[in-house]
């Protein structure tokens, strides 16, 4: 199995409230987006085996169109550990192909991602967001895609 | 002839994309390697060598067999669309942080007013 993306955070408050991060759906709405995107859509359904929809919305500039998310939870530990499968899908909560949607073929299917939390103090809470690719996952996206990748990574280096 | 031991120049030869990408599958020995190429098998353990000293590739041990095994950690960080994934979240840190603060704020006046009364 291979680590894709791990970021951490320290935040000045206690774990209950950095948890409702993720499950209180007004405040998902105020920080999945990138910066200038927005995000419209947030339905939240905080369980295990149950599906979250969310939508990122780019700007104007970008083309303005919407781009939904569906987080399939698989585990959920209380104010401890969220795990949940990232798919690209429509706002009815399909999952859809990466390619049927514009993306390049080596975007990523079936992210798992797993958020820890760690208490480190009465207001002082760390948080781990780590996304995984499977090795079936980095086949797929090397038969489609490194190649591709790589060359481009190639030219540019001259 | 300097020969440079960094990814890129590693990843520079569609050769060795090539052996990247069939390791991207499953772990493979040498021989199994060489096949799917016309070179020698003398070029293609000297490219497996060279991507091992640039840390993309790693041999381990299996009974008597010695596979060879792409390092994903080291691909991922030459892998530009990883990057941007994880500027994706950091970003979302930062919104993560600005609303926590937020929050404790709001939780602060409501505690103040309810102490006022």
């Amino acid at each position: 199995m291979a680590n894709i993306v791990e970021v951490t955070r320290i935040f000045d408050a206690p774990v209950e409230l950095v948890w409702k991060l993720w499950t209180d759906p007004e405040l998902v709405k105020r920080w999945w987006g990138p910066d200038r995107f927005t995000c419209p859509v947030a339905e939240i359904d905080f369980k295990e085996g149950a599906k979250s929809i969310v939508c990122m919305r780019s700007p104007a500039a970008f083309g303005g169109g919407d781009t939904y998310s569906i987080w399939n939870y698989t585990k959920i530990i209380l104010h401890q550990q969220i795990e949940f499968i990232q798919n690209l899908g429509d706002a009815k909560g399909n999952k859809m192909a990466p390619t049927a949607l514009g993306m390049p073929p080596d975007f990523p299917e079936d992210i798992r991602t797993v958020v820890v939390f760690k208490t480190l103090g009465k207001d002082k809470t760390e948080m781990t967001v780590t996304e995984y690719a499977e090795f079936g996952q980095i086949s797929h996206f090397a038969q489609l895609g490194l190649e591709q990748c790589f060359e481009k990574m190639a030219l540019a280096l001259g | 002839m300097e020969i440079r031991r960094d990814v890129f120049q590693a990843i520079a030869d569609p050769t060795r994309r090539e052996i990247i990408g069939l390791l991207a599958r499953e772990p493979l020995n040498l021989n199994a390697i060489a096949e799917n190429f016309d070179s020698s098998r003398q070029a293609i353990s000297l490219h497996i060598k060279i991507l091992t000293e640039c840390g993309l590739l790693v041999i381990k041990k299996q009974g008597r067999e010695r596979l060879c095994q792409a390092k994903f950690q080291k691909l991922n960080e030459v892998s530009a669309w990883v990057e941007q994934y994880r500027m994706f979240w950091e970003k979302r840190l930062d919104k993560m942080d600005a609303l926590v603060y937020e929050l404790k704020k709001e939780k602060k006046k409501i505690r103040a007013v309810t102490k006022s009364k």
